[in-house]
Formats: structure tokens, sequence, C-alpha cells
């Protein structure tokens, strides 16, 4: 079996198209991705608990199948640096997301280890209908959203590819060491590329994935938030 | 069916022994008449079978009812008939042990007659015969002398190697190609594509020794991944040259993440191309002028260039075209400075862009461009060529040629100017140099030669 197909299965079996986001960092990090360390708190005191085993400072998000973009809502707080913080988040959280979305379903608080600044770029999966699955390179941001300064390879890529694909951006400086910065390890960068390609031809039934951010570090990186479409009828297309 | 018996079929496609024309008339302006004569015309040396029940004989040869009434083996099929009696006559062909149907006829898939294509194909499916079209203007091999199209006749030979999916442009690019003086080596009209794909052609044409480079029109291809296999493939043999029309459409739809909404169909077409190698061309002009090119079949050994001109003004355009695609304008080392004042005025300069100056004749251009060439610093040499009236330049296209002929290194010149420079131009052609009537031109054609080194390195060192 693949791996991640029996959590994406079960998410099929409950009628989602959409994975959790812990659901969808397990998927990625049995890829061997770097993610942030995660956990769902179903309770105040319970988020206590696993902010003290991930560490300080983490991070809190809401976990809904029914809220995509989660900081709109004001479903995210970051930089929690002790216990008093982390219960004022949770409650606030809960709050924001009953008030602007009476109706979501909410399936805890995500308690979330924080992840240092590095360079943010994004790396994603769609599904062409010509190539298959085809996997996406840019850097976060205003790089993506206005520049639109983005690179695309077809799955499986070669490590030529990978190679190429983040030396065709035009902000690709950026991740050399622009202004004295330390340059980020393309190796990481490399194999995720790689490897999300995997995920792709493994999975017929994931149609899009967003990696975004990523941070990239001098040494490794690490997945800051993950998104994972899924698509029922996949695997007609490969 | 495995890939190497598909393979070995298309060798029919192009080298068919003998050929029968289903729908043969003696109307001319009739398709079917035109096609024959083109056969017949140009040279085909096989045996030619005119098959129509109306007629006993047409252009001279014997006609038959049916193609099963044919005495001798047929091995491609013509086939130019109302579409609805196609999938009859494909059977028939298929019976009578033909490799291959060309199918002319419109009215299939094209117009929404998906069932009737469908049909056309397991007729032929069950005979293991390939199928070209349908929908085409048909396909033409000047090595072979073959020419069964509904075209011009007199296909330049040649090297280049046209695949078009669209038939008008197709066939008005055939004209076009022989008034320019540009040599094809094969030009196949796929159409519908219903069996024989973009991806078969490049599997046959990347190991014919009569095509060096394979030029593509394409609107869409029908299967993606084997397109990427079969260029990726193919690339490394020669160079692949696609213009891709419709850079829009799709795109956005519904798509609920980033990456969707980014990558419109168009992106994806440029990382496949980008990832297999194939270099792609923005305009039919480019396409052309890069399959050009490339059919003179030199081989860069890098990027170091030197420009010859007799003209200040075009030396600048083409040293800011070289620049901006990548080539290297070297700065001429002293024993080869030296060697080019030999060839120009004391007002002449020997830096690059070489100005020979507007006085400069055959017996310059001659001299310098092949010290350029036989001068180990330079790896290629753009010779620029402005119409003087006190200088001829069918002579200096002529000079030029020689002075190329002596080397392996890529030349590429453009002759500007009048009706004498376009002559000038088509001899450079016909000689097996590329030529062109603007500096931009001949200095992105010689950019095309350099990223395609880089390209194919890049592939053998990377896999």
């Amino acid at each position: 079996m693949k791996p991640g197909a029996d959590l994406i299965r079960r998410a099929l079996r409950e009628g989602r198209k959409v994975l959790l986001e812990p659901e969808a960092k397990e998927l990625v990090s049995l890829y061997g991705i770097d993610v942030t360390r995660v956990a769902v708190a179903r309770s105040e005191d319970e988020a206590v608990r696993l902010a003290g085993e991930i560490g300080y400072p983490v991070v809190l998000k809401i976990v809904s199948p029914d809220v995509l973009h989660k900081s709109d809502v004001g479903g995210v707080a970051v930089g929690l640096e002790c216990e008093d913080e982390v219960r004022e988040a949770y409650r606030r959280i809960l709050s924001n997301v009953r008030s602007r979305v009476p109706s979501a379903r909410v399936e805890g608080i995500l308690v979330q280890e924080f992840a240092p600044k590095g360079v943010e770029v994004i790396i994603g999966l769609m599904r062409d209908p010509q190539f298959g699955p085809t996997v996406m390179f840019g850097l976060g941001g205003i790089f993506v959203e206005i520049f639109k300064d983005v690179s695309f390879r077809i799955a499986p890529l070669r490590d030529l590819d990978a190679e190429e694909m983040m030396r065709e951006i035009r902000s690709f400086p950026l991740l050399t060491g622009y202004r004295g910065a330390e340059p980020v390890d393309l190796e990481a960068l490399k194999s995720a590329l790689i490897r999300v390609g995997q995920v792709g031809l493994d999975h017929p039934e994931v149609s899009e994935m967003d990696l975004n951010p990523v941070m990239a570090y001098p040494k490794g990186l690490k997945v800051v938030d993950a998104r994972v479409i899924l698509s029922p009828s996949g695997g007609e297309a490969r | 069916m495995d890939e190497t018996s598909r393979r070995g079929d298309l060798d029919a496609l192009f080298r068919p022994r003998s050929i029968a024309v289903i729908g043969a008339s003696s109307n001319p302006g009739k398709i079917g008449h035109e096609i024959l004569r083109n056969i017949i015309e140009y040279g085909y040396g096989g045996e030619i079978y005119p098959v129509n029940p109306k007629h006993d004989s047409v252009l001279g040869l014997k006609c038959y009812p049916t193609v099963l009434d044919v005495p001798g083996d047929v091995d491609m099929g013509v086939v130019a008939i109302p579409a609805a009696y196609v999938p009859q006559v494909v059977d028939q062909l298929g019976a009578k042990g033909a490799k291959v149907a060309v199918v002319i006829s419109s009215g299939f898939s094209e117009v929404g007659e998906v069932e009737l294509e469908e049909r056309l194909l397991r007729a032929a499916g069950k005979w293991g015969m390939r199928v070209l079209g349908p929908n085409i203007f048909g396909v033409a091999y000047t090595p072979g002398r073959l020419n069964a199209t509904f075209g011009p006749r007199d296909v330049l030979p040649g090297s280049i190697a046209f695949i078009t999916q669209s038939g008008a442009l197709g066939i008005a690019l055939m004209g076009w190609t022989i008034t320019e003086g540009i040599g094809l080596s094969a030009l196949v009209s796929v159409g519908n594509k219903s069996d024989v794909d973009d991806d078969d052609l490049l599997g046959w044409l990347s190991r014919d020794p009569e095509t060096r480079v394979i030029l593509i029109y394409m609107e869409g291809v029908k299967e993606g991944r084997e397109f990427l296999e079969a260029a990726s493939a193919a690339s490394r043999e020669k160079p692949i040259v696609v213009i891709k029309a419709g850079r829009s459409e799709r795109g956005v739809k519904a798509a609920s993440s980033h990456t969707g909404s980014l990558a419109g169909s168009d992106r994806v077409y440029d990382a496949v191309f980008r990832q297999s190698g194939v270099l792609r061309a923005y305009s039919v002009e480019q396409a052309f002028d890069w399959a050009m090119a490339f059919a003179s079949g030199r081989v860069p050994r890098g990027d170091r260039t030197v420009i010859v001109t007799n003209g200040g003004g075009a030396g600048v355009l083409a040293t800011d075209a070289a620049e901006m695609c990548g080539l290297r304008l070297i700065d001429p080392p002293p024993d080869l400075a030296a060697e080019f004042r030999r060839y120009m005025p004391p007002f002449g300069s020997a830096k690059n862009p070489v100005d020979l100056t507007g006085q400069a004749s055959a017996r310059e251009f001659e001299g310098a461009v092949a010290a350029a060439l036989s001068h180990d610093s330079v790896d290629n040499v753009l010779v620029l060529y402005c119409e003087t009236a006190v200088t001829d330049p069918e002579e200096i296209a002529a000079a030029v040629a020689r002075a190329a002929g002596e080397s392996d290194k890529p030349v590429a010149a453009m002759m500007m100017g009048g009706e004498r420079s376009v002559r000038a131009m088509r001899l450079l052609r016909s000689r097996g140099v590329p030529a062109y009537p603007t500096p931009e031109r001949t200095a992105e054609s010689l950019c095309a030669l350099v990223r395609y080194r880089e390209l194919r390195d890049r592939g053998s060192a990377g896999v």
C-alpha cells in the first residue's frame, strides 16, 4: 500500500474533499518531507499539555472542514510563548470562528510547533488533464500572488528537473544568499519537489496540493501549512 | 502491440513499396486527382495503383474498381473518398495487406463524427494497420521521392521534417518553403491523430538519417505522457522545434488551490517542452528560421561568436540580439585581429563586430570569415551583408558559402537588401548556409543552435 493511502481513503469515505491539516501534514511527512510538529487539542487543558510537549513558542489554528482560509476568520494565533497565552488564544480562536462561521464544524484546535523565519517558498501539485501530476515551485507571498513567478514540471521529476525548475524562477537569487543572507538548502528543496511529484504519482485521488508556506533554511526546510484537495473520481487520468 | 513492431510499420508511411490511391479521379481540381498527380510527377519509383470504380484509367495508369482487384501488393493506401465509405475501404486495405492507410477524407471527429472515426480505427486495428489522419493533406518524404499530398508538387529536398496538425497552414507553409528555398526531408499532416501521433513520428524521424531537425506545429497533444517520453528521447538524437498554438484556453477553471489557479495549460506545455529538451518557437517564422539553422547539421562547440559585417548599424543590432539570447561576443585575440585587418581599409574595425566597411567585396568577406572560422577562439560566425551599389550580393554569398564549406563550425548569414540580396540568400541556403534578411533573425537562429547543444549535453549529463 502506498504511504498515506489509508488516511486518504478514510477522508473520502467520510465524504470529505479536503484533508484536515494534521492529515495533510502526516501524508507529506510520510514522504520524508519535514513538517512542523502538530497535534489536535479538543480542550483548553489539552492544548496547554500539547504545547508543553511540542515546546514553546507554538502556533494555534482552528481545525474545521468548513474553514479553508483559517487566518481570514481569525482562526490562527502565532508566537505563543507560555501557558497563559495558549489559553487566551484558544478561547479567542473559538469565539472568532463561532461568530464568523456559525455553521462551521469544529474538530478541535491544532497546536503546532512554531517554525522560525526562513525564506518562504511554495511547493504545489496539480493534475493536468493531458500530462498528469505536475509540480509547481515558487517563492511565497508577493512573488506568487502578484508576479506569478512560478515554474512547473511533470512528475516524475529527475534531479535535473527539480534543479532547473528552481533556477527558472526570476526570484531564484533570493534563495542563494541575497544581500548577505545565508543561502538556503537547495538539496532539501530539490528532494521535496521530487517527493511531492511522487505523492501525485502514488495517489490519483490527490487532485491538488499546496505546501504553503514552506520555510527554507540554510539547513533543511519545514512545511508550515499543507492543503490537500481530494477528488473521489481520481485515478482516471492517472 | 509492442513498440518495435509499431515503429517498423511506419516505414511504409515514408518509404512505401507500392501505393494505392482510393478515390483517384480524372478530374483536375479533385483531391483524388491532385494527390495521384503529385505522386506520379514528383517521381515516386514504386508501383502506383489508382482505385475508382468509375474509371478504367486515370492519368495514364490502369484504374481498379476496388483495392482488392489490384494485382500486386499494396503497401500504402491513400484514401480520398467521402467519410461514410472510409471504414469499409480501410477494411479492404487491411485485407489486401497494406501496412498504412493515409486517410485524407474529412468528416470524422473534427465535426463530431466520433463513432465513424472509431469504426475506421477498428477496421484498421483488425489488420494491425496504422492510420495517418483522417482529415489531412497527406505525407511527403523527399529522400524517397514521395509526395502524396494535395499541396504544391515541387517540395525541395532537405533535412527538415515538418509535422503539422493544421491542414491549411501546412499546405500554405509547404508552398512557402519552396519560394524561400527551404528544403524538407519529410512533411506529415497529422490531422485528427486518430492513430499515428506526434510521439510515433518523433520515434521514426529521430532515427531517420535523412532528417536533421524535426519541426512540429501543434494545437495540443493527445497522449501527454507518451509525448513527453518520445520527445525526451528524440531530442537527444536531434533538435526538435515546436510551435504550439492556443496559448490561453482553460487554465483557471475551478481550481481550489494556489497551484491549480496558477497552472494554465500553456504554462504546463512550457514545462513539458523544457523538461523534454524541446525548443519552443513563438512564431512560424522563428520556427523555420531555427529549423533552417539546424538543417546545416552543424553543432556549435560553444557560445564564442564573431560577427563579420560590412555595416556598423547591422553589427550593433546583431550584437544586441546576440547578447540578449546568450551568445558570447569575444574580443578577437591579437593574431586574429591582425588577420582581420588584412581584409579591411584602415578605417575598418578589427574588434567584434568586425567591420569590413561598405566597400568590402567577396574577397574581403571570404578572407575574414575563413580567418574567424579557422581560429581556435571562435565557435560560431555571424556574417552580415548590407547590399551596396558597389558590391554584388550573389558573389559575396558564394564567397561566404566557400569559406563556410572549409569548416564545420556554424555560420549564419544575413543578406539584407533588394531582389539581388533575396537571390543571394537563396544561394546560401541551397549550399547549406542558413541565411536571413535581418540581423535579429540571424543572431537568434544561431542562438538556437547554442541552446540546443546546452540542452542535449544537460540531458545526457542529468539522466
